[in-house]
């Protein structure tokens, strides 16, 4: 039984309960002080995220300072009950208005009732998404008092949507001026070994999308991918343009894509949902352009004293400039005192020591010398384990992958004109460098 | 019956009583429950709202349990939710209370708002008081047939829950008939699905007692049905022309991402027609693999993976297909979420290993990731480790053994152990191990030495290199008993080597009292006998020593083996250096932890919570053995009931053993010295030493300390009470089938031989007493068999059930026969299974397996 959870529990970093809501009755209503005894006062808690005592599992994740456990005591499916987690905690935020956290669901929690009650019937999951629940869920959070809400919807109608053809979108939709926005999010994800080697680097990327477009529009994403690239020189029978054409590993897409006709033509084509959403996700291993490269020496003499030297190069577009630039490059725990050089930003000591740019042009370099001062312990033999130099930044107007929005076409049957914008962001993900 | 609710909820100290302020409240209430005037709606939410929140931090306010029923005539759709709320969290506890509302969840059942009659229907099955049942069929029956497809499906998860309350009266209403032409003829998705998910549950439970149900439950799997909603989610073909009695689905829509899992989980279970059945299904489904829910792609993949298990061309190419969407899940989402991907992912590396061997850089650690996660990683890297790839994966792991955390460090060491065992060319390993020691830190130096030592039982010709580094550790920098036997074991072993051997075995012994750990002792005790004879001179007067101390000793293994020792001893010299300090034997594979069809299980059971536990569910599900409210410790004790035990011995093991990798070994060599090595190195007897641990000692030394074997093994017999001249002699049936004496096959092909292969035959046999006499020493029956032409390549169990298989080899024709063999020493039966290339011959086969076995024992 694909069961996703017999009863769900919000709890505080104590441990006291701030919601719960039992769908089955298979399981005890004492079941978190289980929980609390067992998994969070102990060393458990980072241990494992699915974890049994007595006949209960508890599958449970942190979100801010949130702890959301779901009991079964089936042998249920965990990965849909992550997931379930995941998307009622995006349903919250959407209805709070931006934040999840303790105080948001004390502040909300009739709210959260109703919600719990819509979005999961007897341990299935029902329908998650916001913009159904929104038409029938008519409370708007705290933000605006009860009073003054006049219902604007008929609820009946509403309530015919919920199950609606295409469940994404309602009809009857219209702005004043139609516009799509277009993000293009990519994290850079890079294991450098001490000698300069990559020994891992992928991107991941995501395709975020913000409209506002009146009907119901049908929406052609073209891609500067390998695949579809291909699959139109083909059909139209002329040679593929040149210009730099990259193969993404994996790619999925949000339900609203018509996923056979990205299979048999390989185009993304799709009726979007009404405001903003994620359209795609993807993968890249191959051909990864990285904005960064770090040259690190650390020499360490003798006991107390170690030099430190990282030369950090900018290797993207001389226009472009990267920001919330931060190499946190780390030092011993027994560091006694820090004596640092940047050619440019700042840096400061702060258990690691940080070298902060808020701008960083493109095909420039900056380095950082130091020197550091060892208290010298007694007896310790010990070597320093040297955790890798981690980096932050975001490119925008800059792709790892070197992905491209080649056309977005916006059709609709009463032909109105769309305004498309376009984004590009890099951003680090993990991006370490050993030492 | 099922716990109280809520109510009953661990009031935390820090909250207040709030006695008082229910009363506040009762009164409150009472007023605004007859007022009519404007604006009381208000008045009444924040009253309500008040009542909710005490609820929520545990308050008992069930004593205003009238007064909110009397405020309930309302049309305020908020109120009544709150309301509804309120009523099902405490109507349990209040069965007497719980008529009032009866009436107005009745009434509400039929107001003209649908999610008005929605709500009140699901609260009315959310009251869960058996004797109301009655009220809640007309309702039900209402709903079911509404006109508005959110009432009918809540009214269908109703039927499931008046199920879970009184399934007579569920079954007697005949609401899983209704359900089920809901399920075929209704236009919503959601009602479709949640149907399916009632029908499911109602169904499989129901099968039990009613044949009924059980062909229902099978036609549900059935090809038109399977079908039907297959093609209903992909319906954006926009070419579904399939039609179902009389039905033509022209309009058919998407079912959401949770539906999408509860149809592919009923996929999984139906067995196709023939191969345009699967390739049908798979190409039907392939676009789901690019959706963005995971739990919607791990259900694809299980499909996919069930559906081509009899096709071993096509499941290979699914592994490569599913290989890129799992690997892109692992990488986004909380960690959380990709350790749930990964133990999947792990599974399907752990089976089919070379698949992933080119992927080695994905399951590299990052810096910040949580331990759960690069524990995972960590042993799938050791999973996928070949020729090819070897360098780089020591190398990276080398790196982690640097790390913070000191347990993944740890496991980081063990792995690259486990990958010098299993690769042929460890050259470059060993001088990695040997770095380690140098690191100087203690639980690395620990963790290696143990490693080194298993190096070196398997791969002797390493010793040079080792003993070297070895013999410049200091034994005061070790603490960990398990390394510290590793290092005395070396001492003993290699004693001619290590100039100082003696001297530090005499330091240790000095320092008997202050060892606390029983299994160093034993270690003690034979190593310094090991150095005794290579050394005589220098180590005798630390054996004396060494064995007064453990004839003193408290413990009864180090005791025994000490009085053993010194017996022998005093018997001759010679005979003692031959029983404990035989020629060196390499072992040649350590066995496998856990048994095939442990493996086979849990990959059955794909997509829940086995695959995270890494066992069957039966052991952590079965709710007659533990009640929810038996909080054990630990998570993996389990309690086994007798006729599962066969199964499970292997999973325990698998439990204790899987930080130790001595265990038994597959020999092939006919030395009787062999098994006695082993014992030496025998790190088994720990505090739950039985009688046939000592026993095994005791067989072992037998043959080589009396000159006349036989002789020994007729004490042994008497020992346990066994008259040899009552036993029946068998009638022993002439072979039909010759063997090949000298077949060789090696571990890795026979799991995968009997994994692909059916059982052809599956028997029982009856074990005469003196074999089950005999079987104290396992490898006897192992030596036994060989000499019937069949050999052994894995043993394991404890007693009383041991668990063998074999494998034989036609004369002159390379065509296999793989055995299991249980058997069970209480009840003196094997069960054996037979799969073989030829099934033609398998009962051939099975005929000279059972004259073989029934020779056992026999002098």
């Amino acid at each position: 039984m694909p069961v996703a959870a017999s009863a769900i529990y919000f709890l505080n970093l104590r441990g006291d309960v701030l919601i719960n809501r039992t769908y089955r009755d298979d399981v005890g209503g004492n079941m978190v002080d289980a929980f609390r005894t067992h998994i969070m006062q102990t060393k458990e808690l980072g241990n494992c995220p699915v974890r049994q005592i007595g006949g209960c599992s508890f599958v449970y994740m942190r979100i801010s300072n949130v702890y959301i456990v779901i009991v079964v005591s089936s042998n249920a499916n965990v990965a849909c009950g992550f997931k379930f987690v995941v998307e009622a905690v995006a349903l919250f935020k959407s209805y709070f208005g931006g934040a999840f956290d303790e105080d948001a669901i004390k502040n909300n929690f009739v709210l959260i009732y109703e919600l719990l009650d819509e979005i999961m019937d007897f341990g299935y999951p029902q329908n998650l998404s916001p913009e159904i629940l929104k038409l029938y869920i008519t409370q708007e959070g705290v933000r605006s008092p009860f009073s003054s809400k006049p219902k604007d919807k008929p609820v009946p109608n509403a309530t015919l949507q919920v199950t609606g053809a295409v469940g994404w979108r309602r009809e009857g939709l219209s702005y004043k001026k139609n516009e799509v926005f277009l993000d293009i999010v990519e994290s850079v994800n890079l294991l450098m070994s001490s000698k300069g080697n990559v020994l891992r680097c992928d991107v991941t990327g995501k395709v975020l999308m913000k409209c506002f477009l009146s009907g119901m529009p049908d929406l052609k994403l073209g891609l500067n991918d390998k695949l579809g690239l291909e699959k139109e020189s083909e059909m139209k029978s002329r040679p593929a343009k040149s210009g730099k054409t990259i193969e993404l590993d994996d790619v999925t897409f949000h339900q609203c894509v018509n996923l056979t006709r990205f299979n048999s033509e390989k185009t993304v084509s799709f009726v979007p949902p009404d405001g903003e959403f994620e359209l795609m996700k993807y993968r890249i291993t191959e051909g990864v352009n990285l904005p960064f490269r770090v040259l690190p020496t650390i020499k360490e003499l003798g006991r107390t004293r170690m030099e430190v030297n990282v030369k950090v190069k900018s290797v993207f577009g001389a226009k472009m400039f990267a920001l919330g630039v931060v190499v946190k490059i780390p030092v011993p725990k027994q560091t006694a005192k820090t004596n640092f050089q940047v050619t440019t930003g700042r840096a400061k000591y702060n258990p690691s020591i940080d070298c902060l740019d808020k701008k960083f042009p493109g095909q420039t370099e900056s380095t950082l010398s130091a020197e550091i001062e060892l208290i010298s312990t007694m007896g310790e033999k010990k070597s320093w384990t040297r955790p890798p130099i981690q980096m932050e930044f975001q490119v925008p107007m800059f792709t790892a992958s070197g992905l491209r929005v080649r056309f977005l076409k916006v059709w609709e049957k009463s032909g109105y004109n769309t305004v498309e914008w376009v984004r590009y962001i890099t951003k680090a993900g993990s991006y370490e460098i050993r030492c | 019956m099922p716990p109280p609710a809520a109510s009953s909820r661990y009031p935390s100290p820090s909250q207040p009583s709030g006695k008082s302020e229910v009363t506040d409240l009762k009164s409150q209430l009472r007023q605004l429950a007859g007022s009519r005037a404007p604006g009381v709606d208000d008045s009444k939410r924040d009253l309500f709202k008040k009542v909710i929140s005490y609820m929520t931090i545990g308050i008992d306010v069930s004593s205003v349990f009238g007064e909110m029923v009397m405020c309930s005539a309302t049309s305020d759709i908020v109120l009544k939710k709150m309301c509804y709320l309120y009523v099902g969290n405490y109507a349990k506890g209040n069965p007497d209370l719980s008529l009032l509302t009866i009436n107005f969840l009745q009434r509400d059942c039929k107001d003209e708002d649908p999610m008005i009659r929605g709500l009140a229907l699901r609260s009315l099955c959310s009251l869960r008081v058996p004797n109301l049942v009655e009220y809640l069929l007309g309702p039900l029956g209402s709903g079911l047939k509404d006109n508005n497809s959110y009432v009918r499906t809540i009214a269908v998860t109703g039927v499931l829950k008046l199920y879970h309350i009184s399934a007579s009266t569920c079954i007697d209403a005949e609401f899983p008939a209704t359900l089920k032409s809901l399920m075929l003829h209704d236009s919503d998705a959601q009602v479709v699905a949640n149907c399916l998910a009632a029908l499911q549950e109602i169904w499989s439970l129901e099968a039990s007692h009613s044949e009924e149900a059980c062909r229902e439950k099978e036609s549900l799997l059935s090809k038109p049905l399977i079908y039907y909603f297959l093609n209903r989610y992909s319906y954006l073909k926009g070419r579904s022309k399939f039609q179902y009695g009389g039905v033509c689905f022209c309009r058919i829509k998407e079912f959401n991402e949770w539906a999408q899992c509860l149809i592919l989980e009923l996929a999984v279970k139906y067995v196709p027609s023939d191969s345009n059945d699967i390739f049908d299904i798979m190409n039907l489904l392939e676009d789901r693999l690019q959706h963005a829910n995971g739990a919607v792609v791990l259900a694809t993949v299980k499909v996919f993976l069930q559906l081509t298990l009899s096709m071993t061309d096509v499941h290979q190419q699914v592994y490569e297909r599913i290989k890129s969407p799992l690997l892109t899940l692992v990488s986004s989402g909380s960690p959380e979420q990709s350790y749930a991907i990964l133990s999947h992912l792990h599974l399907l590396v752990v089976r089919a290993p070379f698949i992933f061997a080119s992927d080695y850089k994905h399951f590299y650690c990052q810096y910040n990731e949580p331990s759960y996660v690069k524990k995972l990683k960590l042993e799938m890297l050791t999973a996928i480790a070949n020729e090819s790839n070897t360098y780089e994966i020591v190398t990276e792991l080398c790196e982690y053994a640097a790390n913070v955390d000191i347990e993944i460090a740890r496991e980081s060491i063990r792995a690259v152990g486990k990958i010098a065992l299993q690769q042929y060319d460890v050259n470059a390993i060993v001088d990695r191990l040997l770095q380690f020691l140098e690191m100087e830190k203690d639980y690395v130096t620990a963790e290696t030495l143990v490693l080194v030592k298993d190096l070196l039982r398997k791969h002797p010709q390493w010793s040079h290199d080792c003993i070297s580094v070895v013999g410049g550790i200091s034994s005061k920098n070790i603490q960990e008993p398990k390394a510290k036997a590793a290092l005395i074991w070396m001492l003993g072993e290699y004693a001619q080597d290590m100039s100082d051997a003696p001297y530090i075995l005499e330091n240790l012994i000095e320092n008997w009292e202050e060892e606390h750990s029983a299994e160093v002792r034993l270690h003690l005790l034979t190593a310094a006998m090991k150095c005794f004879f290579k050394r005589a001179p220098e180590t005798q007067k630390a054996l004396g020593i060494a064995l007064a101390a453990g004839i003193a000793d408290f413990h009864q293994d180090v005791h025994d083996r000490a009085l053993f020792y010194y017996r022998v001893l005093q018997y001759d010299v010679h005979v003692a250096e031959r029983v404990v300090s035989p020629p060196q034997q390499a072992v040649s594979a350590f066995a496998d932890t856990q048994s095939s069809e442990i493996k086979d299980r849990i990959f059955d059971e794909f997509n829940s919570l086995s695959v995270i536990y890494q066992k069957p569910s039966y052991i952590f599900t079965d709710k007659e053995h533990r009640g929810p409210f038996e909080f054990s410790d630990e998570l993996g004790s389990t309690s086994i009931t007798p006729e599962v035990s066969s199964d499970i011995v292997p999973a325990q093991q698998f439990e204790a053993n899987d930080k130790d990798l001595l265990l038994s070994t597959d020999e092939k060599d006919d030395n009787k010295g062999l098994s006695s090595n082993n014992g030496s190195a025998y790190t088994a007897p720990y505090e739950s030493s039985n009688i046939s641990s000592q026993m095994q000692e005791l067989a072992i030394s037998g043959p080589a300390a009396s000159a006349t074997t036989t002789q020994s093994s007729f004490d042994f017999d008497d020992l346990l009470g066994l008259g040899l001249s009552t036993a029946p002699a068998p009638t022993p049936s002439p072979p039909l089938l010759k063997l090949n004496a000298r077949a060789a096959l090696d571990p890795r092909a026979f799991q995968q031989k009997w994994r692909q292969l059916p059982i052809s035959l599956s028997q029982e046999y009856s074990v005469n007493p003196q074999g089950i006499a005999a079987l104290t020493v396992p490898q006897s029956l192992i030596k036994h068999m060989q000499s019937h032409s069949i050999h052994c390549i894995a043993s394991g169990g404890q007693s009383p059930n041991f668990k063998f298989f074999f494998f034989a080899q036609k004369e002159a024709e390379p065509l296999d026969y793989l055995t299991e063999c249980i058997i069970n020493s209480s009840s003196a039966k094997a069960q054996i299974k037979v799969k073989a290339d030829e099934q033609s011959t398998s009962q051939a086969f099975a005929t000279v397996f059972e004259t073989a076995l029934s020779k056992f024992g026999m002098p």
